[in-house]
Order: C-alpha cells, then sequence, then structure tokens
C-alpha cells in the first residue's frame, strides 16, 4: 500500500501538460503538490461522477491526457460508468483509482469489503475496449512500480484504469472549496475554449 | 400543463437536422420508448457523436465535461432519469453555471392526457420539478414547435445555466 501523497508528488513530478481532474479527499491534498492551471477540483460537482466528467473532457479535447483522481467510494455511486469507459473511452483518459477501501472523505466508513475494483473493470470490458480498442486495466501497488510505470502511462493509447491501494497518515488540510463557476471559467481560459461560458459567482 | 393544441409528436429527422444546425457535437442519451426514433437518428448522423452511457448522472457529468472542453452537447433523457440525475444536474450544471441543454422525454403525458387511469407518477412531478430547480424548459410536441431548441439553446447560453426542452409525445419517423 501507498502512501497517497507519494503518489501525488510522483505524479506532479511525471505531469506536463495533461488536464487533473480530482475530487473528494485528493482535492485536499493534490494542491499541496501541483498549482496548475489544468488542475480541476470536482469536489461538489456530483458525487460519483468524476471521470465521467473526465471523459466528456477527454473527449472534447483529444490532444490533451485527462487524468482523474478518484476514490473506490465514488467509483461506487456510479459503477456504470466502467461500462461507458468500457464502450466510448477515449485513448487520453486515465482513471488513476485511489482504493483506501474506505469513505475517507465522510469519515472513514468501511466499503463493502469483498469488492474487487480490477475485475469489476474487467468485466465492463476496458481491457481492448473503449473507443479505440486500447483499453488497459491494472494493479500498481508499490510507488517505484508507479514512479517507473508513469511515462509509459502518460504516453500509451488507453483508456486507462489503474487501481491504487493507497493510505493516509497526513493531516488533511480543511475543506473550503467555493466559486464553482470560477473553477469553470480557470480551466475554459486555461484551454482556451472560445465561447461564453459562466460570468458571475454563484 | 399540457399544450392546448393539436399533437403529433415531432418527426425525429427534423429535430435531428435543428440539432446539426444548432451546432450541437454531441448527442447524449439514455434511450426509452419515446425517443427511440430520435436516437436512431443520432447515432446515424455523420455529423454528430452519439453516446449511451448507463444512467443519467453519468451522462449528465459526461456532458458537463464535454462542454468544458469546448465541446456543444445535447442531452437527450426521460423525465424518469431527470429525477435520478439530481445531484449531477446540480453538482455539474447548476451549481457551476454550466450551461446544459437537456431534451427530456415526458413519461405519462400521453396517458395522461387521454385520460387514462392510474395516471403515471412520473407525469405530474416533471414541471414542477424543472421549476424548483429553476431550468426554463418549452415544449415540444410536433414539427410546429421545433424553434423551442432554438429557444433552449440561446437561454442556456445567454444565461450560462441548464435550460430544457420537453417532449411529450414519441417522435415520429
Amino acid at each position: 500500500m501507498m502512501e497517497r501523497l507519494d503518489v501525488f508528488r510522483a505524479l506532479a513530478d511525471a505531469r506536463t501538460d495533461e488536464i487533473v481532474v480530482m475530487t473528494m479527499t485528493a482535492t485536499l491534498q493534490w494542491p499541496l503538490v501541483s498549482d496548475h492551471p489544468l488542475d480541476f477540483d470536482f469536489l461538489a460537482f456530483g458525487m460519483g461522477h468524476a471521470s465521467d466528467f473526465g471523459m466528456g473532457l477527454a473527449l472534447a479535447r483529444p490532444e490533451r491526457k485527462v487524468i482523474v483522481l478518484k476514490g473506490d467510494g465514488g467509483l461506487l455511486m456510479s459503477l456504470g460508468s466502467l461500462v461507458t469507459t468500457g464502450q466510448y473511452g477515449p485513448e487520453n483518459l486515465i482513471v488513476l483509482l485511489l482504493e483506501n477501501r474506505t469513505y475517507e472523505m465522510v469519515g472513514g466508513q468501511p466499503l463493502p469489503a469483498r469488492v474487487d475494483f480490477v475485475t469489476l473493470a474487467n468485466g465492463a470490458g476496458i481491457p481492448g475496449g473503449g473507443a479505440t480498442g486500447n483499453g488497459k486495466v491494472e494493479r500498481i501497488v508499490d510507488l517505484g512500480t508507479f514512479q517507473s510505470g508513469l511515462p509509459r502511462l502518460l504516453d500509451e493509447p488507453g483508456p486507462h484504469f489503474v487501481v491504487l491501494p493507497v493510505r493516509n497518515t497526513h493531516e488533511l488540510p480543511a475543506v473550503n472549496h467555493t466559486d464553482h463557476s470560477g473553477r469553470v471559467r480557470r480551466l475554459r481560459d486555461a484551454l482556451a475554449v472560445v465561447g461564453p461560458g459562466p460570468t458571475t459567482r454563484e | 400543463m399540457i399544450a392546448d393544441r393539436a399533437v403529433t409528436g415531432a418527426s425525429a429527422r427534423v429535430t435531428i437536422d435543428e440539432i446539426v444546425r444548432l451546432g450541437f457535437t454531441h448527442v447524449i442519451a439514455i434511450p426509452d420508448s419515446e425517443s427511440r426514433l430520435l436516437c436512431e437518428a443520432a447515432a446515424a448522423h455523420e455529423q454528430l457523436s452519439y453516446l449511451t452511457p448507463c444512467r443519467e448522472g453519468e451522462s449528465i457529468a459526461i456532458a458537463a465535461g464535454l462542454w468544458v472542453g469546448g465541446a456543444k452537447p445535447l442531452l437527450v433523457i426521460q423525465n424518469t432519469g431527470l429525477m435520478e440525475a439530481g445531484d449531477a444536474l446540480r453538482g455539474c450544471g447548476i451549481g457551476p453555471r454550466i450551461p446544459l441543454q437537456m431534451l427530456i422525454g415526458w413519461r405519462g403525458y400521453a396517458g395522461a392526457s387521454e385520460g387514462k387511469q392510474p395516471v403515471d407518477s412520473a407525469y405530474p412531478y416533471t414541471e414542477p420539478i424543472l421549476d424548483a430547480w429553476q431550468i426554463p424548459y418549452e415544449h415540444l410536441m410536433s414539427n410546429d414547435d421545433i424553434g423551442v431548441i432554438a429557444t433552449m439553446d440561446e437561454r442556456a447560453t445567454r444565461t450560462s445555466k441548464p435550460a430544457a426542452v420537453i417532449s411529450g409525445w414519441r417522435f415520429q419517423p
């Protein structure tokens, strides 16, 4: 099992111009290692749907990789997204499933103990699936393998679904998330999207 | 409320032509029996990308990502799915002011308008739910109403908020 912040540091070191969509407790720790205009905080945007949102981004921006940092509890809220990824997932989508076996954000309640996320992803048709038949599923359990595998993950066509068993021993920053439309505006600006968008704060 | 006019159901072909004319790039649909012909027309159209996720909340989040990335998606969902997808619509549309556009099939409308009992419980809650979420909507009941899609598009774009069209009848060829 890897320390989540170490995983994030390794990813931030390897990341260049990829979009990173994060949700739940990842939104509290990713900013400790990254301050990038293509970071997108999905917290409060719809429970369980970060990778769906990431898939939409990836479909709209095929020239750019989209990395999604989401938890296993969130995945259980939208298991159908695995099937959709197996059917339509584009080559530029990378879903990193932070497997801590708890609903950490709301108190650490345990997930159903017998669920196997690699088996679910395999059964959903991701391996050899996705829009171009390049889907891949893997489980990476140690930091060295993750670090050495990152160049491949960021380069190879996907969609990639990667299960990362993690723990967190660090104190989490407080939740302080506002200005949802501002997050949208900033990402659209960073992507140079032309056209009207949200112009006022909610 | 039930529209007081002759109703025939809009043509799927005419509706798709209007969707393409307005520049939509993706149709994201959860098929239902009323929208079957519309979905088939969308899937067959070379200028549209057509996706069928597993559930409406998923569809809404995908559409939000598409819009943030610069595409112009249209959601085709049934009122029952709209009810299921409330948190996604709140979080990916209303809150962050992402102008999601939805063509909503009004399950229960046809039976209610013909006086059938019992009334499908999906029918009476559709408009009140949209009202509660402050999502403006128009009715698409026949080809005469096809302009309501442009109205939805203009409203959503101008306000950067979700907007909808409710379709009361099964789409015709």
